[in-house]
């Protein structure tokens, strides 16, 4: 395995010209080593994921109601459509960008602060970082149980909180509730990322700083951010990801009622419920066309890299 | 230099065997059982013993020619309801008899998936039934399942604030505002949540109102006067003093905690409250009355909506016949007997009601039965999980209804239900 | 540099704001799983009236139990086979040149991306044709390819910043392959292992959709999916009791699982190789 990797420093410079059209036998064997390590896990998702994916697709352009199924008819894009022009569409929309947006951008916050108090915090390091890890490894519906049973008036402790109304059901409040709950049980994912990124800023390039007079607040925006700025990339790509895909904590804690549903909640209901798999298909699509393009945004628009990508072909 | 990098050894055969070997693990699932027959059935769990009590009684019975298994499904209906079609939607042949919510038999014919009940199984499971059950269980005219079990709401009162029981909605809310005038709890329980339970309090509203949610023939929004006559109920209810301040997330049990906690005055809810309010709270207890559901129209007695499970028959089973037979034992006088008193689900069967060993389970047992021989039933649709959630969405929450326009979006949003047209929220 | 005593006090208060935020709902969970059923209803954070009840409950039939044997073997399989496949893959990705490359990580990332909610059924359909439903190869499957673009996307990153010359200067002192590999590579591979690991493992614990749409009786239920078929005394009575028990018992596992794990992770982040 040593072979190929003798030169790494070749690798980073234009290939000479002697080398021109041929690969060489080296180049060869590295590309034949590459497809043969990530075979596995290609075989596995693509065996797993092609025909649901694909089907799924196929489903979205047919009215389907599985309670009438003898009524089965290709019908183009007119499910999109329904979809598009529906009220209930853009209200989950809406729903969905709220609490994406706003929970995303206080767990990146509260996730640097607990990086950083993972990473400096002088003593007590495996109680704290084991009490923050906690969240994030409870069972999601499991904590959403607890903060419904803590909102719901009479059985919770928090339900006196905001003057004796019940949060959860105005829509407002209960997307507040909702957004706790995300973030509560997802900062930690973010703070275990950051912390990595956290950890590549060399002490030295610190010091320096500190020599040169730069407070430490200074020292954090200049130095620390900047080099973290990967990581950081990194982590909101994938918590947006999710967030976009938000299901767990709103089935717990509203079921979606009160106009507090999210595009998952609405293709869960016109999936599972309405039993309408034409049009829970053609949710499920646009909801991952919507993703799709968070992730083209981070990954074109804010070079969030592709671990990899930089190495020349 | 030699091309070390093959040393790696090639991944794919590993890949290959921990697949093969996998599947093979999961293949070893048992051998089916060419003996007896096993009949699936397929119900909610139940803790307190009755169902399985019933298995094992009919399995003694059947003399050999079926056991029954008791496969569990989730305790919520939405989840029961999901496992059961998404399997019968796979043609799962591993599933005999099916227990089924009262709502779900025209939507499971109309898709398919379930058996006509024809000939001497028809006979035998409609005589002796309860009106109420057997509508739920029939659709287009034929009948598809056997009613199992059966439930109703009662008004639950204290005697000590209250001497006489409100025969009205109207003169429930008076006396419940007298009530609080005086300082004494006065709430009136009812589930305000946006779930299936409060489309129950619309219907029943809706019911003894004279009117209903569809046109006899299941085609059209009927709706109308009696709608806004009931929408207007539940909004007086909800912004009166009579209202808990938590109506807008209750369900049931939320409005027995709330009754056992001496805060409330009066309670419409099921007859699981009674046994619960005697082991919780024996001195209130002493006072724990029941009367049948207020009237909407003085002199007009109240229809109020059942529930309850049916039971029928996978039309994708192997074994229709055994399975016929053993849900009509399932559901037999004994066994519904016993689900009454050790599980406390109301029986469907009416002349159980006047059985001294029911009347003392349930000192309440000729309420409910004339409850159930007067009882409103939910749309029998295929669509009604849409209706359902459009009514829902409709009087949700109780406080902000005005009645003339939740009528007419209603009525809309029932149109496009029907036709399966557009999405739910 | 000496750690003045007013920087003791600001670590202090920051850690005890930071366990107090994190704990206190399971603290919540941890007081309804011992309040009786009776006091549930009564608003207050502590049981007023404690009670063993709700874990005898939990505990009376296999079912619980069979369920929690459920979650960890599942879980654990999974993580085990998708860091092994990931560490392939991402070592791949970040060492070798090949095409194709970004076509995997655009794959894994549509997978990522796909609503789970329409992809339950056919996999459901494709589980029951091949025998794999309600089996536990029937979750770990989808676990492994659901947990992969994490796994790839994260020791990608984490191998990309491993230095791997020093392996060859290792060499050059004298070490063999072997020694190079497990005495300078594997230490600094392991932090980003083991984090990736607890990533996906709490991804598989979590998991509720697949749990309940691909098992049907304990043979292979987990805890999630379990907590849905708990009953209470009658029809409407929610068992938030049982559930809460329920709740603090999977939690444990996790306790353990991250209070072992934490302390190679964030120490071998750490360490940094690149300093000094």
């Amino acid at each position: 395995m040593t072979a190929v990797l003798d030169d790494p420093v070749e690798r980073t410079s234009p290939a000479p010209p002697a080398k021109a059209a041929k690969l060489s036998a080296g180049a060869r064997a590295e590309r034949r080593l590459g497809w043969l390590l990530c075979a596995p896990a290609v075989l596995i998702m693509l065996a797993v994921t092609a025909y649901p994916i694909g089907y799924a697709l196929y489903l979205s352009v047919q009215r389907y109601d599985l309670r009438f199924p003898s009524e089965a008819k290709f019908v183009g894009l007119s499910n999109y459509g329904a979809v598009l022009s529906s009220p209930y569409w853009w209200d989950a929309f809406e729903n969905t960008m709220i609490i994406a947006v706003v929970s995303v951008a206080i767990e990146l916050v509260l996730g640097m602060a607990l990086a950083i108090v993972m990473h400096r915090t002088i003593f007590g390091r495996g109680l704290v970082r084991t009490s923050i890890l906690i969240p994030y490894g409870i069972v999601t519906v499991v904590g959403a149980f607890s903060w419904q049973y803590a909102w719901t008036p009479g059985t919770g402790y928090l339900s006196g909180l905001l003057g004796g109304a019940v949060p959860l059901t105005d829509r407002w409040q209960a997307i507040a509730v909702i957004i706790l709950a995300e973030v509560w049980k997802t900062t930690p994912f973010m703070a275990l990322l950051l912390l990595a990124g956290l950890a590549l800023v060399s002490e030295d390039l610190q010091k320096a700083a500190k020599v040169d007079g730069a407070s430490g607040w200074q020292r954090f925006r200049y130095v620390t951010l900047p080099l973290m700025k990967p990581a950081i990339l990194v982590a909101l790509l994938f918590r947006s990801l999710d967030a976009f895909r938000i299901f767990d904590n709103i089935f717990v804690l509203t079921s979606g009622g009160h106009n507090t549903g999210s595009v998952s909640i609405l293709g869960y209901d016109n999936l599972f419920t309405a039993l309408n798999l034409g049009i829970g298909s053609a949710i499920s699509v646009l909801i991952f066309i919507c993703v799709a393009v968070i992730g083209l945004l981070f990954i074109k628009g804010f070079g969030a890299a592709a671990p990899g990508s930089d190495l020349r072909d | 230099m030699p091309d070390r990098a093959l040393r790696v050894r090639n991944p794919l055969p590993v890949v290959a065997v921990v697949v093969i070997g996998l599947l093979l693990a999961a293949c070893g699932g048992g051998a089916a059982s060419s003996a007896t027959p096993t009949i699936n059935l397929y119900i909610y769990p139940d803790g307190s013993g009755a169902v399985q009590q019933a298995i094992d009684t009919c399995n003694a019975a059947s003399g050999g020619r079926y056991q029954i298994s008791y496969q569990t499904l989730p305790t919520g209906a939405d989840g029961q309801r999901q496992q059961l079609v998404r399997r019968l939607a796979a043609h799962d042949s591993s599933m005999d008899v099916l227990a089924l919510d009262v709502t779900w038999a025209p939507e499971f014919a109309q898709a398919g998936w379930i058996l006509e009940w024809t000939g001497a199984n028809q006979t035998q499971a409609t005589t002796g039934t309860l009106q109420g059950p057997l509508a739920t269980a029939t659709y287009n005219g034929k009948l598809y399942a056997a009613p199992f079990n059966s439930n109703t709401q009662l008004l639950w009162y204290r005697s000590d604030l209250v001497p006489t029981p409100p025969t009205t909605w109207a003169e429930m809310i008076n006396m419940s505002t007298a009530l609080a005038q005086q300082g004494k709890p006065h709430y009136i329980e009812i589930q305000g949540n946006q779930y299936e339970g409060i489309t129950v309090w619309f219907n029943s509203l809706l019911a003894s109102a004279g009117g209903s949610v569809l046109t006899p023939d299941g085609s059209a929004p009927s709706l109308g006067a009696p709608a806004i006559t009931a929408l207007t109920t539940m909004q007086q209810l909800a912004t009166s003093v009579a209202a808990d301040p938590s109506l807008s997330v209750q369900m049931e049990n939320d409005n027995r905690l709330a009754m056992e906690s001496g805060t409330a005055a009066f309670e419409l809810n099921y007859p699981f409250v009674y046994p619960s309010m005697k082991a919780d709270k024996p001195d209130l207890f002493q006072n724990f009355k029941w009367a049948p559901w207020p009237a909407v129209t003085a002199g007009q007695p109240a229809h109020v909506t059942i529930g309850g499970i049916n039971l029928a028959v996978s039309a994708y089973s192997k074994h229709s016949d055994l399975a016929f037979e053993a849900a009509l034992c399932l559901r037999n006088r004994d066994n519904q007997l016993v689900g009454a008193i050790k599980g406390g689900v109301p029986p469907s069967l009416s002349d159980l009601y006047t059985d001294p060993t029911l009347i003392a389970a349930y000192p309440f047992a000729a309420e409910i039965q004339a409850s159930l021989a007067t009882a409103a039933v939910r749309p029998l649709t295929p669509a009604y999980q849409n209706l359902s959630i459009a009514i829902s969405h409709a009087v949700s929450p109780p406080s902000s209804i005005n009645p003339q326009s939740a009528e007419s979006t209603m009525a809309s949003e029932l149109k496009d239900a029907l036709a399966s047209k557009g999405l739910v929220p | 540099m000496a750690v003045t005593a007013r920087q003791k006090a600001g670590w202090a208060t920051a850690n005890t704001v930071v366990v107090a935020l994190a704990l206190v709902p399971v603290l919540w969970i941890l007081s309804l799983s011992f309040k009786d059923p009776t006091t549930i209803g009564d608003g207050s954070f502590w049981p007023k009236q404690w009670t063993l009840q709700n874990y005898r409950g939990i505990f009376k039939t296999s079912e619980f139990t069979r369920a929690l044997v459920n979650s960890i073997g599942i879980a654990l399989i999974s993580t085990f086979v998708a860091v092994l496949f990931a560490s392939m893959a991402a070592y791949a990705v970040a060492r070798l040149r090949f095409p194709g490359k970004n076509v995997l990580i655009g794959m894994s990332l549509l997978i990522a991306m796909f609503p789970a909610i329409s992809l339950v059924t056919p996999l459901f359909n494709i589980e029951r044709t091949l025998g794999l439903f309600d089996t536990w190869a029937g979750l770990i499957i989808p676990y492994v390819t659901f947990g992969l673009p994490l796994a790839i996307y994260t020791l990608s990153a984490f191998f990309r910043e491993i230095p791997w010359e020093l392996e060859k200067a290792a060499k050059m002192d004298g070490a063999s392959p072997f020694q190079a590999f497990t005495k300078v590579i594997a230490p600094l591979a392991a932090p980003g292992m083991f984090t990736t690991a607890i990533l996906v493992f709490i991804l598989c614990w979590n998991d509720f959709l697949f749990a309940i749409s691909l098992t049907s009786t304990t043979r292979a239920r987990t805890v999630p999916a379990a907590i849905g078929f708990f009953t209470g005394d009658s029809q409407f009575t929610a068992p938030t009791g049982s559930i809460a028990a329920a709740s603090v018992i999977i939690t444990i596992p996790i306790i353990v699982f991250v209070l072992l794990f934490q302390r190679k992770i964030v120490a071998g982040l750490t360490s940094g190789a690149v300093k000094g």
